[in-house]
């Protein structure tokens, strides 16, 4: 294996990581207000990324507009999903036991998943990259495709975005007094049901936005949602659930894991997340970034 | 003097850099009935938690006669004799009030591994379990579901069960919190006889100081990080030092 | 108000159902052998209902007894079926000593997975159990000289005598064997301990009970029945296929046991037959209904979530409790 493969695996691994560190962080960022792991949020991704397909067959595909459009049109429509399930479902077992959120969310899978398929069918699709995202960047005399280095350079400004979202605007305040202090918060006078329900709604668009970069980065077919939720939530388990930051580095493991191991393992390295969740499960069940509850 | 059941030496705690307690020492008499109390947060329930099993204590010895339980699990330091009732209520709450008993006789006998015998046909257990529903006052709900009882009989059941493990020693924590003046007392004097009828060591939390006073043969006050004062009813009332410790937190 | 020294052991109105119907079951396949080609698929659909039922209750056994909600059963119904595939197939063992290796190994995977599973509750157990048997299935998916890979280990011989009305009885049996087994299990005073983990697991510590161990124990005898079951479907089908230990194996027994009522023990056998008897509906209702089975699955999963969380036996018992 030369060095030039290696780093050429290695920045495919990272724009992988980064793709899924903008799913994962929806994913725990929902979880740590709603206290609910959403099974469908694998699937609202995949509704991204089939939306993006949509999108592209009508307008022309493979330019840098349609493009910019997608990413602007369909994050939100995956956060208006969210929103009519939000308040239709999950507002109503917030207070019920794990099982039964679980098992909701589970059910959403089931219906999303086969939404999806009902409407697009279960051929393999994918969204030709726009021209300026085509070609390759020279990296120490190598060439790496343009589309990924782009990926890669979303992950850091979304997770940024995220950090100035949370730490630097009220709404952010809001959101992180809701995973500690839900009482407090309420007495206080907030609408805690509104900050729920747009907390939900801004992790549904961060599915979006993976779903939209993924119709770009590879084929997609309807086994994505599955694929990338089970991987989201090794990245969560790693990172400790609620953790942004934990999140970020978690996602980055599992990418470059997968990618990387796949030169000496081939397929045997997608047991690489399994094996990296269960490890840590075993050994530090509340993640690198979290906090054990006692 | 007769020998101490429970010996506490130096025992420290923190909790994330914030220290709770700094070298405890105290010791209870094989027989007594003795409270503890403090102001707010001063660390009654935790005392509790750590002599359970519930916390490990950072320094110290918890010894149980003779017996250094300090770091122990729980189910290990029940089965040497030391039971619980808690402050929020903790029952089995979609079990019958007969079966939250039940269960506990049977994990008292170390019954619970018979995987085939039904439990309903154990008659020595259900004799055992109905007795120990009399003496709380409980028996005539025995086929209620537990969890819909009225808070101030859920409280007694939680005694119930810590009875069921014929403890040698038994931790209450705040028997009568929420309940009404009259129900108050009622679960006082149900403590007092069960404390000369059952001849154990019990040790408990309470805020009313008409009871603590009322009741406790010995009064022990938390504060500080530590045991401030140590005496009789009559000994404590008096201590200045006490006095201006309660002072301080209602000030 | 409710007479709890009754809550799982029958009333005698339930003995006279239970006698009927287990009659009426036994008696089924010698009506369904004189319809010919749909007869002998009947037999084959009930044959998988009983073994999906005998999946979905032990399940049940630590979901609903003992309030541990794993995402993982399949592991030890995939283990069970590929001890059963690879032990006809490559060891040329015969059915029944097969058949009984299934739960013994099943068990001991149980043994060791849920030796790590235990250590956690609620999220993270569900989680972890996820993981084990995923990878499990990828292990399964990625060894192909051992398991056939993606192909799965077909032809698996079956004894002459064994036809379809037979093997049916043979699965009926079994699972009346396990049924009263595993009604024991739940009238014992290990079965009231269950309960009383599942009811307030820091509590249950406080009155000497070692959870872990036995959560682990009932973790592993769930197992071993989830292993039988795996051995008799694949045996059924006569052959065995990753899927068998995929996630969405695991959801099933879930299903069933929500649908039919999971504080029961029946319940998740009844939940398992009424989805399986629904798909099959459906299908001879309209075709396109079966294209969107999953839709409907998962409308039918929200309801019960939503308004009935005790499932088909919990109405069955309100209603009755009503009159």
């Amino acid at each position: 294996m030369t060095i030039q493969l290696f780093i050429f695996m290695l920045v495919n691994g990272l724009s992988h990581g980064m793709l899924l560190f903008i799913i994962a962080s929806g994913l725990t960022l929902v979880f740590g207000v709603l206290r609910v792991i959403n099974f469908a949020h694998g699937s609202l991704y995949m509704i991204g990324a089939f939306l993006a397909y949509s999108l592209s067959t009508l307008l022309t595909t493979g330019t840098l507009q349609s493009f910019l459009l997608s990413l602007l049109l369909v994050p939100p429509a995956v956060a208006l999903v969210g929103f009519v399930l939000e308040v239709l479902l999950f507002r109503r077992v917030y207070r019920e036991e794990h099982l039964l959120q679980l098992l909701l969310t589970y059910a959403l899978v089931l219906i999303l998943d086969d939404v999806v398929r009902v409407i697009w069918g279960g051929d393999p699709r994918n969204v030709a990259r726009p021209e300026i995202f085509a070609g390759s960047v020279d990296l120490f005399g190598m060439a790496l495709p343009t589309y990924n280095v782009f990926v890669l350079l979303v992950g850091p400004v979304i997770a940024l975005g995220m950090w100035l979202l949370l730490y630097r605007t009220r709404s952010g305040n809001l959101i992180r007094a809701a995973v500690w202090y839900p009482e407090t918060l309420g007495a206080l006078g907030v609408n805690v049901s509104w900050v729920m329900t747009s907390t939900f709604m801004l992790g549904c668009w961060l599915a979006g936005v993976g779903g939209v970069l993924m119709a770009s980065l590879a084929n997609i077919d309807l086994g994505i949602g599955m694929e990338k939720i089970i991987e989201s939530f090794a990245v969560v388990v790693i990172g400790g659930l609620g953790s942004i930051g934990g999140a970020l580095l978690g996602s980055l493991i599992i990418g470059v894991g997968i990618t990387v191991l796949q030169l000496p393992f081939g397929r045997w390295a997608l047991v690489f997340p399994y094996a990296v969740m269960a490890l840590v499960l075993i050994l530090r069940p509340w993640g690198l970034f979290g906090k054990p509850e006692r | 003097m007769p020998e101490a059941i429970l010996k506490i030496e130096g025992l420290s705690k923190s909790f994330e850099g914030s220290q709770v307690f700094n070298d405890v020492n105290f010791a209870i008499p094989e027989g007594e009935l003795s409270s503890i109390i403090g102001p707010n947060g001063a660390g009654k329930t935790t005392l509790f938690n750590l002599i359970t099993g519930y916390h490990v204590p950072d320094k110290g010895k918890i010894l149980f006669r003779g017996t250094n339980i300090a770091g122990m699990q729980p189910f290990h330091i029940v089965g040497l004799g030391i039971a619980r009732a808690f402050q929020r209520t903790n029952i089995f709450p979609r079990m019958t009030v007969l079966e939250n008993v039940l269960t506990t006789v049977i994990s008292a006998r170390k019954g619970n591994l018979s995987l085939f015998a039904p439990f309903r046909n154990h008659d020595k257990d259900h004799e055992r379990a109905y007795e120990i529903l009399e003496n709380v006052g409980l028996a005539d709900m025995a086929s209620r579901e537990s969890g819909t009882l009225a808070h101030g009989n859920q409280k007694r059941l939680d005694i119930a069960v810590a009875l069921a493990l014929e403890p040698k020693m038994l931790l209450l924590d705040e028997p009568t919190a929420g309940m009404s003046p009259e129900e108050r007392w009622h679960t006082v004097e149900l403590v007092k006889g069960l404390w000369e009828k059952l001849k154990i060591t019990m040790l408990f939390i309470e805020h009313d100081m008409d009871i603590v006073f009322g009741i406790s043969q010995k009064v022990r006050v938390l504060c500080y990080k530590t045991i401030l004062a140590e005496g009789t009813p009559k000994e404590i009332s008096s201590n200045q030092q006490v006095i201006e410790a309660y002072l301080g937190e209602e000030v | 108000m409710v007479n709890n020294r009754n809550e799982y052991s029958s009333t005698k109105r339930n003995w006279i159902a239970g006698i009927i119907v287990t009659a009426g079951l036994f008696l089924l396949p010698f009506i369904l052998t004189n319809f010919g080609k749909t007869g002998e698929y009947w037999i084959w659909v009930t044959t998988e209902m009983i073994i999906m039922g005998l999946f979905a209750m032990s399940l049940n056994l630590i979901l609903g007894f003992g309030g541990m909600v794993s995402f993982g059963h399949a592991a030890f119904f995939g283990v069970g079926a590929y001890t059963v595939a690879l032990l006809m197939k490559k060891a040329g063992v015969s059915l029944f000593f097969a058949l009984a290796a299934a739960p013994v190994v099943a068990g001991l995977a149980a043994a060791v997975i849920g030796w790590f599973c235990v250590r956690l509750i609620g999220l993270y157990f569900a989680i972890l159990t996820l993981a084990f048997s995923q990878l499990l299935y990828m292990i399964v998916f990625q060894w192909y000289t051992f398991t056939g890979g993606d192909d799965g280990i077909h032809g698996i011989p079956r004894p002459e005598f064994l036809g379809p009305l037979n093997y049916y009885l043979l699965c009926l049996v079994l699972f009346i064997i396990c049924f009263l087994i595993m009604r024991m299990l739940v009238n014992s005073s290990f079965g009231l301990t269950i309960r009383t983990i599942r009811e307030n697991l820091e509590r249950a510590k406080f009155i000497g009970l070692n959870v872990r161990r036995f959560q682990w124990l009932n973790f592993i005898i769930a197992g071993s029945f989830a292993g039988l079951a795996g051995g008799l479907l694949t045996e059924l089908n006569r052959f065995s296929q990753t899927e068998f230990l995929h996630w969405s194996k695991s959801a099933e027994p879930i299903l069933g046991s929500l649908v039919g009522g999971m504080y029961s023990l029946l319940g998740p056998a009844i939940g398992s037959a009424v989805l399986i008897f629904m798909k099959i509906f459906l299908q001879q209702l309209h075709k396109g209904l079966v294209e969107i089975w999953a839709i409907i699955l998962g409308l039918v999963l929200l309801v019960v979530v939503l308004f009935a969380p005790g499932g088909l036996v919990g109405i069955y018992e309100k209603a009755f409790k009503k009159s």
